[in-house]
């Protein structure tokens, strides 16, 4: 008897062996946003590389051949889609790759962006559709499906992670919306540089109000910020927020003229880095509403 | 010592190749000494010599512990800019960095020293013309007139008189008769042989080597002057190391 | 009328202190620039403006968009290039020009480097281009301090600055001041390009430093003269570009120096010192 067990649980082993030793799937994920939902929904399965790391700026980011050489290694390329890395298709073409390329903002109800970005056309769509959380649960379910499709096998572990980080977004938007809730609705405005919270104030009604011209790519006029001067102290806007892609300086002269508490950093296209305060999607969220309500509130 | 300038076996030159061969000899303060010789004789390169532009390549130089503001020199290439925007008057005024250097002012004595000298060299009326209006004679003078501010014991001349006009060489002769009669030391590098019998007392022959120097109507004998002609002009790259001892 | 041309500067501090700005850098760049057309090295201005970006990026890398640690990286780049350039141009047959274009080249891209190295994304030349909407008290006071520290070298080495050009072998026979007194020039150069540079970016700022200076050549005879032209010129640049910007929206850099340039042309064409008037309006000559 003793000898049968013990017989069937190294066949057993051996059985599994093969299924233990079995090669991760290599996905590569184009910025930290998609990466860290990558990681949540593939857990140990994956072997995850992130072309534009944390800070980084993906709308302006020059890919190198090292990054060519992740592509063609991959079997599954995830990227955001909405026309938000303007240099994918040349990278996955140059590459060779014959990974699948899944876009994870299928589905999501796009917004037009006031901000030129570099791009000839001003009704170009705006492309960070994961600042509302809706939009995030979207990208969830792509990226799982995507996963599901690249590895059948693991289509169980996928359907499991990713239902246990839903329940996390869903107890985060709540957070949110409570956090909103409680800043007096006159006060729901800000300046910021960079037009990328527009499916936040969708979502959630904050104003973020951004002046023509301000971003990392085109240069203010005084046109410009004599007008976003004029209308903070119409509307009485209470603060001015920076983000972690821009120039700081110009939204310092515009707090000092105006009296506008200058905010903390709002993170908008990347997580920070480990030791920042927004390492993964859930902690940039809370970050930022944290940092939006204390500017507002006091 | 009475020399204004002593040379000690001096041997000047481009390259290791020498263009002045051992030249020995001194230049007594107040003479007024012509260089000549046929082209590449190593005249202009005895000149940048002495205003110490080129280090011996042997031998020295003894000037007397003259310093460079004591040393106004006129070289033949000349590197002025003629389109740059400065008037005669200031052109000229810079002659007298000797006595005012980079900070010094510029009173009433040293305008009147200015318009002195304009009105030496024939320029007054001048005075605001930009230096690129003027013509080659008038800019001839204008050095003249810089050279007269300089005010130096010791002048050096390389062809002053080349493309100018015989009524401004007459003019300009005059005044290097006057800084002899100053007791300044003069030395001028000529091609015109007849000015140099004229005008010039004391010459050096140069044809690389010292064919002859002393009074002019003894250098400038028609054996010497065939003799200067005979002299290599080319430098010779295949040459040996030169083995004459100073003596 | 007033509404149009004064109103804006009434109405808005950064209006004030981008005027204040801008004409504190024509203090300070116009002369250079002048000194830099009459010497020909024109172009050293733009090699200078690109030698001294590796300097700043590596302020930026050690200490963020920070005044200090960005200007004195770029001030030490500036003068390492600078004094290089200088010291082999006067000890070998490398002139001057081509020995300052191996150092910038060199600087270039050494820069460059840096910038790949760190890994950031970030557009570290957007990122240096300053901006004169942006003056705080700090920039303000620096480009002032440069201006007034230029005004006095200038006024100081007059005398060698202009022989130096005019005559630069008689310069060499009196005095031995020729070679620092070129040095001190070319350090002129890089701290007003590295006050230009917060004001308007690196670029832009040998755009004020030369557009100004070659106007100035049409409308005057004398050094003194085309250097208070080619402030006035400057100023009138700063003025015109922020109002230019501030009506119409162009962003506030290139506005001013568009307007620089327009005052080129007009100088080019209109200016009574060897222009194109000669040929556009020949006149009749004199008597004498």
């Amino acid at each position: 008897m003793l000898y049968r067990r013990t017989f069937l649980a190294a066949a057993l082993l051996l059985a599994a062996a093969p299924a233990m030793a079995q090669e991760k799937l290599s996905v590569v994920a184009t910025f930290s946003i998609l990466g860290d939902f990558v990681k949540n929904v593939g857990g140990e399965r994956v072997m995850l590389t992130t072309l534009v790391g944390p800070n980084g700026d993906a709308h302006v980011y020059a890919p190198s051949p090292a990054d060519a050489r992740k592509l063609f290694e991959a079997k599954l390329v995830i990227v955001n889609g909405l026309r938000y890395e303007g240099w994918i298709d040349r990278l996955v073409k140059a590459s060779g790759t014959k990974a699948a390329l899944a876009v994870a903002s299928k589905g999501v109800k796009a917004r037009e962006t006031k901000d030129a970005h570099g791009h000839a056309d001003a009704h170009a769509l705006d492309p960070h559709a994961w600042q509302s959380v809706a939009n995030a649960k979207t990208y969830v379910v792509n990226i799982r499906d995507a996963l599901t499709l690249a590895d059948p096998a693991g289509k169980d572990i996928y359907a499991k992670n990713a239902a246990d980080y839903l329940r996390k977004l869903d107890a985060l938007e709540a957070e949110i919306k409570a956090a909103v809730a409680a800043i007096p609705a006159a006060r729901r405005k800000i300046i910021t540089t960079h037009d990328a919270f527009g499916y936040f104030r969708l979502a959630y009604g904050i104003e973020f109000i951004t002046p023509q011209g301000v971003s990392t790519d085109a240069e203010a006029s005084a046109q410009d910020v004599a007008r976003i001067i004029r209308q903070i102290k119409a509307q009485k806007i209470p603060a001015v927020f920076l983000e972690n892609v821009s120039d700081p300086r110009l939204i310092k002269r515009i707090a000092d003229e105006t009296g506008a508490r200058i905010g903390g950093t709002l993170f908008s296209d990347a997580l920070s880095d480990d030791k920042g305060p927004a390492p993964t999607y859930i902690d940039m969220m809370r970050h930022n509403v944290k940092q939006l309500a204390a500017a507002l509130t006091s | 010592m009475t020399a204004a300038l002593r040379f000690r076996n001096l041997t000047l030159g481009y390259d290791r190749h020498p263009a002045v061969h051992h030249l020995d000899g001194s230049v007594e303060t107040g003479a007024l000494v012509a260089v000549v010789g046929p082209n590449g004789a190593g005249k202009t390169t005895l000149l940048k010599g002495i205003v110490g532009v080129i280090p011996p390549l042997a031998g020295a130089i003894e000037r007397n512990r003259a310093l460079p503001q004591d040393v106004a020199y006129l070289p033949q290439v000349l590197e002025i800019d003629r389109s740059f925007p400065i008037t005669l008057y200031d052109f000229v005024a810079m002659g007298l960095w000797r006595s005012a250097g980079v900070f010094g002012g510029i009173g009433k004595q040293e305008r009147a020293r200015v318009e002195t000298a304009l009105a030496t060299v024939g320029l007054q009326g001048f005075e605001n013309r930009t230096i690129g209006t003027l013509s080659g004679g008038q800019m001839q003078r204008a050095l003249f007139a810089r050279l007269l501010l300089q005010d130096a014991p010791l002048i050096l001349l390389d062809e002053p008189f080349a493309s100018v006009d015989s009524q401004t060489v007459r003019d300009l002769l005059e005044i290097v008769h006057r800084w002899h009669g100053e007791k300044r030391t003069v030395i001028a590098v000529l091609h015109d042989l007849e000015v140099v019998r004229t005008q010039f007392p004391e010459s050096l022959l140069l044809a690389r080597e010292p064919v002859a120097w002393g009074p002019t109507a003894e250098v400038l004998s028609v054996e010497n002057l065939l003799r200067a002609r005979r002299m290599s002009e080319a430098f010779d790259d295949s040459a040996e190391v030169c083995e004459v001892d100073a003596a | 009328m007033y509404d149009f041309l004064i109103g804006p500067f009434v109405e808005f501090e950064f209006m004030r202190r981008a005027l204040v700005g801008m004409a504190a850098l024509s203090l300070g760049a116009a002369p250079v620039g002048v000194f830099l057309m009459l010497r020909r090295m024109s172009l050293t201005g733009d090699a200078m403006a690109h030698a001294i970006l590796p300097g700043a990026a590596i302020g930026f890398l050690i200490a963020g968009l920070d005044l200090i640690s960005m200007t004195v990286g770029g001030i030490v780049a500036g003068f390492a290039v600078a004094l290089g350039a200088g010291v082999v141009s006067r000890m070998t047959e490398l002139k001057e020009d081509a020995s300052l274009a191996a150092f910038y080249l060199i600087s270039l891209a050494l820069g460059v480097l840096i910038v790949s190295l760190r890994g950031s994304n970030v557009d570290l030349l957007h990122v240096l281009f300053g901006s004169v909407l942006a003056l705080d008290d700090a920039t303000l006071i620096l480009i002032a301090a440069f201006s007034t520290v230029t005004l006095f070298v200038h006024a100081l080495l007059w005398r060698p600055l202009v022989l130096e050009c005019v005559d630069p072998g008689f310069l060499r026979s009196v005095s031995r001041a020729g070679a620092p007194t070129h040095l001190v020039f070319l350090a002129l150069v890089v701290i007003n390009l590295v006050g230009g540079f917060h004001a308007l970016g690196t670029l832009l700022a040998v755009g004020i430093m030369m557009l100004p200076a070659a106007a100035a050549r049409f409308w005057a005879r004398d050094t003194t003269r085309m250097i208070v032209v080619a402030v006035l010129v400057a100023m009138f640049s700063g003025y015109a570009g922020l109002l230019l910007s501030y009506h119409s929206g162009l962003p506030s850099g290139p506005a001013i120096i568009l307007v620089a340039g327009l005052a080129y042309v007009v100088s080019l064409a209109l200016g009574p010192v060897g222009g194109l008037r000669r040929y556009l309006v020949p006149g009749r000559h004199l008597e004498a």
